[in-house]
């Protein structure tokens, strides 16, 4: 159950529910159940979910299917890379569970303002867990030094039993498809 | 000093020490009588064995004035910030009572000697024991001449691209290969700026546009004896700026204008790595149709920690039997085709520049077995400048990484 503190409010809630939604989109389709949606001024602007085994591609995790499908988005309302880097800036990511490093990376190369993410990610999280890629740009914030990312705040533990749930009952049906479930 | 040959250098998993920097350890030894020796070192490894410090000789042999030796033992470990009579076990006081022995401090190395350079320096302190590696993995120890040429070849492949991207700019390149065909599997230059693919492209083909997919599906056996003059020349006509090398400069898409008014698109994530696993995973689909989703799940990367799913569960599909599962359908269900293997599991990929975190990450994820990259990246590379992922014991899989010094002549001073 989700705890009742300050980074617990009822908006942060109701878009990591959103997200939990990205999450089942995904186990439905027999991947595993991550979930991503991208929040700017209190909407959602883009969503996605993980597409690993769909695409034959490990990295097409929930977070980079967001990214494309909002950098899509942007690039055909004829937006530059200075206004979209702008717009960036102001985007708060919601993920089930802690970005990985490959992802974290991309957030920071992105130069987004926060994640709130579900569960922690001990084997790859990038945020904290394995490396600390969100805060490794932090001492130049003040500068413009454009040559370093300038980190991005990051709160975990949001509705992360819901998040590990979804991925133990993915994991504990074994292949989903049921072929080789006593291997 | 002019480098005029090719070579590989391994970058191993932790960072390199000096060998005179090597972490030490503090023991409590003292001098003894030369006669005793044996009978208090058979005391000591009952009383006291060396757990930890299985490199370290317990005996010292010094050559004092007149030619005469000094034999020094280590009596135990001297934990730190500790009385001297707290923690040692009884055994040894009394062996010190029993030969009035002069206990001091002395510093050990720690960890035990990976390099004769690092053996010798050791034994300034106290005498060690090495011993070189016998293992042989492939390519750590050392590559066949004829490996080695092929690896050059591949490097020499990824150079080239670096300067064939329509905006004349020098970017970063990557070439994935099946060493075991020395065939190219798929290769990418960095698209954080590229051509507008088409007008009416919807999303779904986005990835599957590129030109690199159509050289990923030939043999390019004859793209490796290319003329290494052309490079060159190549360098020679562009500007001299890597400010377009996509892991040298991530965060620097955000002040890209140059190519204002011109038809193009641009990804700030596309960097050369990502789009070659992109290319690989599209020739994948291509090769292998019908095993979309019948096929095993890729799962594994998204697993968490123990804490999360029954140990037992989760050992049920480890990745090696993932791996072997996956073979198995594959051959099981379509045996006029070759074998399909999981993700990348065995390719190598060239990479002119270092990756960044997300790139050497993504290499990760996708099974890399070996990564080669000729120029360092201070700014963000992930296998040795800034991080090193290749030592993140927490990860799943795990590639061996090399550095290829290249020779003055494919590239120039300019470039180094």
């Amino acid at each position: 159950m989700a705890s009742v503190n300050g980074k617990d409010s009822s908006a942060t809630l109701a878009f990591m529910e959103l997200a939990i939604q990205q999450a089942k989109l995904a186990m439905e389709s027999l991947e595993v159940p991550v979930g991503c949606v991208i929040v700017e001024d209190g909407k959602v602007v883009a969503s996605g979910r993980n597409r690993t085994t769909e695409t034959r591609n490990a990295t097409r995790h929930a977070e980079m299917e967001a990214i494309d499908v909002l950098l899509e988005q942007l690039q055909k309302l004829g937006l530059s890379e200075a206004e979209v880097a702008e717009k960036f800036s102001g985007f708060d990511f919601y993920v089930t569970c802690e970005p990985c490093i490959m992802c974290a990376m991309a957030l920071s190369i992105l130069g987004i303002r926060e994640v709130y993410y579900g569960c922690a990610n001990d084997k790859f999280g990038g945020c904290g867990s394995i490396l600390s890629i969100h805060s490794s740009g932090s001492e130049h914030l003040s500068s413009d030094d454009t040559s370093k990312g300038k980190g991005f705040k990051c709160t975990g533990g949001i509705m992360a039993s819901e998040a590990i749930s979804l991925l133990r009952s993915f994991y504990e049906q074994g292949n989903p498809n049921g072929l080789h479930a006593n291997v | 000093m002019m480098n005029n040959k090719w070579e590989i250098i391994h970058i191993p998993d932790k960072p390199p020490v000096p060998p005179n920097q090597q972490p030490t350890a503090d023991v409590f030894a003292s001098v003894i009588e030369p006669k005793l020796a044996n009978t208090i070192v058979r005391r000591l490894n009952q009383i006291a064995p060396l757990e930890n410090l299985r490199h370290v000789k317990r005996v010292r042999k010094n050559c004092i004035d007149g030619g005469k030796n000094q034999i020094s033992i280590i009596l135990c470990v001297a934990l730190k910030g500790e009385n001297w009579l707290e923690g040692t076990p009884d055994g040894i006081l009394e062996l010190i009572n029993a030969y009035q022995l002069s206990p001091f401090i002395a510093k050990v190395a720690k960890y035990a000697a990976l390099s004769k350079e690092e053996w010798e320096e050791q034994c300034k302190l106290w005498p060690t024991s090495y011993h070189p590696p016998t293992y042989n993995i492939d390519g750590i120890t050392g590559f066949s001449e004829d490996d080695s040429q092929s690896i050059f070849n591949f490097m020499k492949v990824a150079i080239e691209l670096t300067s064939s991207n329509p905006f004349n700019q020098i970017v970063n390149a990557a070439v994935i290969v099946d060493p075991s065909v020395r065939q190219v599997i798929a290769s990418a230059y960095d698209q954080t700026c590229y051509e507008h693919p088409s007008v009416n492209n919807t999303s779904g083909t986005r990835f599957s546009c590129q030109p690199e997919i159509c050289t990923a599906l030939q043999s390019d056996a004859n793209r490796v004896e290319m003329n290494e003059q052309s490079i060159l020349n190549r360098i020679d006509q562009c500007p001299l700026s890597y400010s377009g090398v996509s892991c040298l400069y991530p965060w620097q898409w955000k002040e890209k204008h140059q190519y204002a008014g011109k038809n193009y698109a641009w990804h700030p994530l596309r960097h050369a790595a990502l789009v070659a696993i992109e290319n690989a995973a599209a020739r994948d689909r291509h090769l292998f149709p019908g095993l979309g989703n019948s096929g095993l799940s890729i799962q594994v990367d998204h697993m968490q920690s123990s804490s999360i799913i029954n140990p037992a569960k989760r050992q049920k599909i480890p990745s090696e039997v993932a791996e072997d599962m996956t073979l198995k359908a594959c051959t099981d269900g379509f045996h006029s085709e070759a074998v399909r293997p999981y993700l990348c599991t065995g390719f190598d990929i060239y990479l002119v520049w270092e990756p960044c975190a997300m790139c050497a990450m993504a290499l990760v994820h996708q099974r890399i077995r070996r990564i080669f990259y000729a120029f360092p990246n201070p700014n963000a590379g992930a296998l040795g400048s800034v991080y090193r992922l290749q030592g993140e014991k927490s990860l799943n899989h795990h590639y061996a990484v090399f550095r290829i010094l290249l020779p003055e002549e494919v590239f120039g001073k300019k470039f180094i």
